[in-house]
Formats: C-alpha cells, sequence, structure tokens
C-alpha cells in the first residue's frame, strides 16, 4: 500500500462541544504531512488514537499497513512519536533516559543517537529536570529519530521553542528523513514552519478535516483576485470562492477564491466580469481564509 | 527491557527503599533488646521474654504493608505524572509492561526482606533464651515476605488504575466498612433483626481468618514456644 497512515471515518465525541467527525486521512509513504488545525480543533486527539492511547468511538485506522490498536505493539516499534507536552521521566539523566528508551527498541542506533546528541548539543548527564524547553524539545527527537522509525509521528513539535532550537529539530528530522525516506506526520498551528518543509497538507477545524492535498496545490491554489462588476451570484465559477468583500463603491470586490489556475482567467471574459488583479496569498493568510470559509455562519462559509 | 524497568523503579525508590532497609534490620534487632547473653547474673523469665516480645507484634505487619505500599504506589507514580503518554508510546503491550513494573517491585522488595532476615539471623543469635523457648528468623522472615507481596499486589493492582478507577474501589471499601457499619447500627435501633446482625464485623473476620491478608493477623513472633 502507498500510504503510510490511512484514517477513515474516525469518529470521537467529547460531552457536547467537541466531536471529530467521520475523518478520513491518507498520508502518503515517504511525504512529510502538515496536519494543520487551530488550537482546539483535534489534532492531538487525532494523534492519540493513530498512537492507540485513545480509543475512537467509530472508525478505522492503519499504520503502515497494521491495524489500530490490534497491532499497536508492532506498530510503535516502527513510530517514532514526540508528544505535545514532554513525556521523559524529568528525574533521569539525558544518558539514562536514553539507555532506557534504547532498551525498548531493536533498531536503535547508539551510533546516531551519541553523533546527533553532540550535533543537539545535549549533555548525557545533565537531568531532564533542570533542561530547558528546547534542550528537551531537542532530547524529544533525538529519542524518536535514533529508534530509526519509518513513520514520524510530530504534535507541535517546536511549539514554544526559540528559533535556534525550532531551526535545530526541523533540520535534524529534515536529515532523518533525507538519510531514510520515512514517513513525518507533523500537526502544528504554525503555518509558515510547515510551509517549508511538508509535501502535504490536511486541515482540520472544529474536529473535521477542511482540506487534503499537495502543499504545492494548497499554496498556488489560493489567490486573492480582483472583479468588477461582480454580480450577486457568479455563474458557475470553475473555482471555489471562499469570501467576497465589497472593495469601493463602483462594483469591485475583492475574492478569496480555491483551486484557483491561471487558465481560469478566460472564465471572466465569458460571464463578462472584469478581472482586475490575482495576488498570491501565502500560506499562512490562504490557512486563515479557508477556515474562515469552512465555518458556519461565514460568507462563503458551508 | 526489565533491566531498564528495573532501574528505573531503583532510580525512582531508592530515597525511601534505603531507611525501609534499615528499619527492616534493625526491627528484629530492636525485639531483643535486653535479651541478650547477661553473664548468667540474671535470669530471664520465658513469660516475660514473651511479653517483650509481644510487644513488637504489631510493628512487623506494619513495617511489612509500608514496604509493599511504597513500593507499588512508586511503580506507577512517575507514569501516572506523565499521564502514560510515555508509557503508551513504547512498543510493548499493557499486560507486558504491567508485569514488567510490577515484576521490578518485587524484585525491589527482596532487599528489604533480606535485611529483615539478616536482622533476624543476628537477633536470634544475640539472644539468650531461657528454657522452653526458641527463635523463629527463618518463618518470619517467610511471613514478612508474604506480607510484603500482599500489600504490594493489592496497591500495585489498585494504583495500575486510572485515578478515577482507584478512588472508585476505594471509596466502595469506604463505604462498606465505615458507612456500611454506620448504617448497620443505625437500622439496629429501628429493626430488632439488625441487633443481632455484624456484617461488617463478620467481614473482617472473614478477611483475618481466610485468603491473603490472614498473613496479616497471623503470629508474627521471633521468640515462641
Amino acid at each position: 500500500m502507498n500510504n503510510a497512515l490511512e484514517i477513515d471515518g474516525l469518529g470521537w465525541r467529547a460531552g457536547r462541544f467537541f466531536e471529530l467527525r467521520d475523518l478520513r486521512l491518507r498520508v502518503p509513504r515517504g511525504s512529510i504531512y502538515g496536519f494543520l488545525g487551530p488550537n482546539g480543533s483535534g489534532k492531538t486527539t487525532t494523534i492519540r488514537m493513530l498512537m492507540g492511547m485513545m480509543k475512537p468511538d467509530h472508525g478505522r485506522i492503519r499504520v503502515l499497513d497494521m491495524d489500530v490498536p490490534r497491532d499497536m505493539p508492532r506498530i510503535l516499534a516502527r513510530v517514532g512519536y514526540v508528544p505535545e507536552r514532554p513525556h521523559v521521566y524529568p528525574a533521569l539523566t539525558v544518558g539514562e533516559q536514553m539507555r532506557y528508551h534504547a532498551s525498548f527498541f531493536g533498531k536503535w542506533d547508539a551510533g546516531w543517537a551519541r553523533e546527533t546528541m553532540r550535533r543537539l548539543e545535549l549533555e548525557p548527564d545533565r537531568r531532564i529536570s533542570r533542561m530547558s524547553k528546547g534542550e528537551t524539545g531537542k532530547l524529544l527527537i533525538l529519542l524518536a529519530l535514533s529508534q530509526r522509525p519509518d513513520l514520524l509521528v510530530l504534535d507541535e513539535p517546536t511549539d514554544g521553542l526559540d528559533p535556534v532550537v525550532r531551526r535545530d529539530v526541523l533540520t535534524a528530522v529534515l536529515d532523518y528523513v533525507g538519510e531514510t525516506n520515512a514517513t513525518v506526520f507533523i500537526s502544528s498551528h504554525l503555518v509558515h514552519e510547515l510551509e517549508r518543509i511538508c509535501d502535504w497538507v490536511g486541515v482540520l477545524d472544529r474536529g473535521r478535516l477542511v482540506v487534503e492535498l499537495p502543499m504545492t496545490q494548497f499554496k498556488n491554489g489560493i489567490k486573492r483576485i480582483k472583479v468588477s462588476g461582480a454580480p450577486e451570484t457568479p455563474v458557475d465559477p470553475p473555482f471555489t470562492i471562499l469570501s467576497r468583500q465589497q472593495t469601493n463603491g463602483a462594483g469591485t470586490e475583492t475574492w478569496i477564491v480555491r483551486g484557483w489556475q491561471d487558465s481560469m482567467k478566460q472564465y471572466f471574459d465569458g460571464v463578462g466580469l472584469d478581472l482586475r488583479d490575482v495576488v498570491d496569498l501565502d500560506l499562512e493568510e490562504g490557512f486563515v481564509e479557508l477556515l474562515r470559509s469552512s465555518r458556519p455562519g461565514t460568507p462563503g462559509g458551508s | 527491557m526489565y533491566r531498564s524497568m528495573l532501574f528505573l523503579h531503583w532510580k525512582q525508590i531508592r530515597v525511601v527503599l534505603i531507611p525501609l532497609v534499615i528499619a527492616a534490620f534493625g526491627l528484629p534487632l530492636l525485639s531483643v533488646q535486653g535479651m541478650g547473653n547477661l553473664g548468667g547474673a540474671i535470669t530471664l523469665e520465658p513469660v516475660a521474654v514473651l511479653h517483650a516480645a509481644q510487644g513488637w507484634l504489631t510493628l512487623y505487619p506494619i513495617l511489612a504493608a509500608a514496604v509493599g505500599i511504597i513500593l507499588a504506589l512508586s511503580a506507577w507514580n512517575w507514569d501516572h505524572q506523565l499521564n502514560h503518554v510515555y508509557a503508551l508510546s513504547l512498543p510493548v503491550s499493557r499486560s507486558r509492561y504491567a508485569m514488567g513494573k510490577m515484576g521490578g517491585g518485587a524484585v525491589l522488595a527482596l532487599l528489604p526482606v533480606g535485611a529483615f532476615w539478616v536482622g533476624a539471623l543476628v537477633a536470634s543469635a544475640a539472644v539468650h533464651l531461657p528454657a522452653g523457648l526458641h527463635t523463629y528468623p527463618n518463618g518470619l522472615t517467610l511471613r514478612f515476605l508474604l506480607a510484603v507481596m500482599v500489600s504490594y499486589a493489592t496497591v500495585f493492582a489498585l494504583a495500575a488504575g486510572t485515578i478515577r478507577t482507584t478512588v472508585i474501589v476505594l471509596s466502595a471499601v469506604f463505604l462498606y466498612f465505615v458507612v456500611g457499619g454506620a448504617v448497620e447500627s443505625y437500622l439496629g435501633v429501628f429493626f430488632p433483626f439488625f441487633q443481632h446482625t455484624d456484617v461488617v464485623g463478620n467481614t473482617l473476620t472473614f478477611l483475618g481468618s481466610f485468603g491473603p491478608f490472614t498473613v496479616f493477623a497471623g503470629s508474627w513472633m521471633l521468640i515462641d514456644v
């Protein structure tokens, strides 16, 4: 199978206020998949389910062609996990934690671990409880990578880290992927960070997958366009209008559209509209517009 | 893997375990204080010796229970603090992980038990007993070991669950023994039938007479006839 991770019809409910609804995800093998979403959208819940830590109400999860939770120990032997909050024992030293971790993973690469520990400037005798947030973040990545996983599941791994540590962490991940062709599933609400490294993106909002597509398509497909003489209801546009806003009183509007291709300029001639401008949006703007449009009660929203 | 789990448990509990080992070694010695070789100047009366030994009776099971409880709670303490996220991300089944934890604690329990045995042997060798009395260091150590394991296993099982499960189980026990006893007494005022029942008392008698908890209620004498 070509997907490292497959989720179908995943559902989970927490009281009246949160629900994951029929989530369907496909993470291609060898890809770096950015799992985007605002805080509280369900990213961590989804990750905990695919790690077998929580039981979904319904749905099916397959990781590396194995079923969750049936094949959990075999899955976990091939998955490197960095959780949202540090999960290592604070009273251990770096070296002790590494030895403890290594004893569970048959593919642990001690030489690589030592080398990466040196590169990340971690001291083996340092107690974890006395380490800074950045050092702890580096240790978590070191542990996850040294077990030589086929799939890395990173839940906001750089959240709260300074730019230097963030770069160290992401560089370590990219070096590992370059070396092994492993799959990376990385969740974040830091859109710019994912823009640089991901080749696939899935956007989750309020427990619902809003979009899932290759990053290039996501980045290039969301545009801000200026249209003159816009009617109240445009006739069969070949793109999705995420939002519309009056620019001035002369009937000029700014549209945020998704699924844009240059050939679509012809559409405006065909329906007698005047296309004034097409502006690329960066990923963050596109992300914000996408979320805005997908929420009920917003212009263009569902 | 098991060695690592044992190391983790040791690292966590060593500060508490060392005083427990000292206490386990010292308790049998303390219990025979004043019964050493008196050079024949004073002859101890057997009844007085037994009476003195009985004074320490309650401390043995209390120490055994404390060792078991502390070992069991420490086995899960760090995992509880991390919401079990790390433990659940390790490639072992939950049952195997729990068995590893349990085994680690059981091995560590041998330290205070071993110290107790040595202390009991030294105490036995040091006493000068009147005729008709004997020391039982091996039997007492075996009882100590069983009591440690019973309390360890019980609390380990309780602590292994979620805090919610633990609270439910402890609440049920509390309700049964404390509230149940009070309700039974209260009902006895109005209904003669309840004046002749003693469900809570009978349960305690049952637990003290049958099953693993009897180990706490039996004879804890280092010196006996």
